[in-house]
């Protein structure tokens, strides 16, 4: 499954969910076709999903709120180990992401 | 006309003589959400330009000056009343400057006066990771993650001034900086 339009394209390959480009929708109401890509991910009794985030030039603010929602639905389900990886290339990686660390100290934040 | 200045007052002051400014208006141009995009990109390839010498630099700054410009144009376009967006921005001293101006209507003064009040009185770091937990909680229509990540994330300076302006009628203006980046390890 894709969800794509001219600026951003986000897709599942196995247990991986991955974000390209520039995304920055209007609110937590055009977010939710991707959040119920990703969050399909966590509720499908895998052992590890993966957001590859390596891709993700920019995210807005609503954005930013739906990766939260989605880190806290994998503390919620223990069983689930939630893999975010992400780079220092672009630079609102470093500063918000660890914030995701905050919410869910067993979050595996993997930032290169 | 009755004025309240909520945030540092020091920011109203600021000057935005040589600044970049831009005028997005109703009508041919169908004013809707991606032109906070579209206006962010540009404000933050102009102002990013002179930085242009070091990638890494280059990178930082166009960075900060595009999420702030975005996510101040994004409030703009969603809570305005029909009308301008005037937008002024430039660099100055190792500081990014930006000015949006709009109208909105009372009821959104009074609540977003509210949420200003409250958000200048706590931790902004603590207070994004509360508000977080509280949207992940409610499913509310909107995040107000804007503001409290510019605050928390990246140390952006803020002032609002509210403005009565006609029946139903406050003209909001917003001032942020930004501290930027200018050594680089390259």
């Amino acid at each position: 499954m894709e969800i794509r339009d001219e600026n951003f394209r986000i897709w599942a390959e196995g247990t991986t969910i991955y974000f390209d480009g520039v995304l920055r929708l209007a609110g937590p109401d055009a977010y939710a076709p991707i959040h119920s890509l990703a969050a399909a991910a966590l509720h499908e009794n895998h052992e590890r999903v993966v957001f590859d985030l390596t891709g993700l030039e920019f995210l807005n603010s609503s954005g930013i709120n739906l990766l939260a929602k989605l880190t806290i639905e994998a503390r919620r389900q223990s069983s689930v180990q939630l893999v975010i990886k992400g780079t220092t290339q672009y630079p609102w990686q470093s500063k918000s992401l660890p914030n995701l660390k905050k919410l869910y100290p067993q979050l595996d934040l993997q930032l290169a | 006309m009755s004025k309240t200045v909520l945030g540092i007052y020091d920011l109203t002051q600021a000057s935005f003589s040589s600044s970049l400014r831009l005028t997005l208006s109703d009508g041919p141009l169908e004013l809707g959400w991606r032109h906070s995009g579209l206006t962010s990109d540009f404000i933050a390839e102009a102002m990013a330009l002179r930085f242009a010498a070091s990638k890494t630099l280059h990178a930082d700054i166009h960075h900060g000056i595009e999420y702030l410009s975005n996510e101040l144009i994004e409030n703009a376009v969603k809570f305005r009343l029909p009308g301008e967006i005037i937008i002024e921005a430039c660099v100055k001293a190792e500081v990014f400057l930006m000015r949006v101006r709009n109208e909105i209507d009372a009821a959104t003064s009074l609540r977003f006066r509210d949420i200003l009040t409250g958000m200048l009185a706590a931790d902004p770091g603590e207070l994004l990771i509360q508000q977080i937990e509280a949207n992940a909680a409610s499913d509310s229509g909107a995040s107000g993650l804007g503001l409290l990540t510019l605050l928390a994330d990246y140390h952006a300076r803020m002032a609002w001034e509210f403005e009565t302006s006609g029946e139903n009628r406050v003209r909001l203006t917003t001032t942020a900086s930004l501290e930027l980046p200018l050594t680089s390890t390259e």
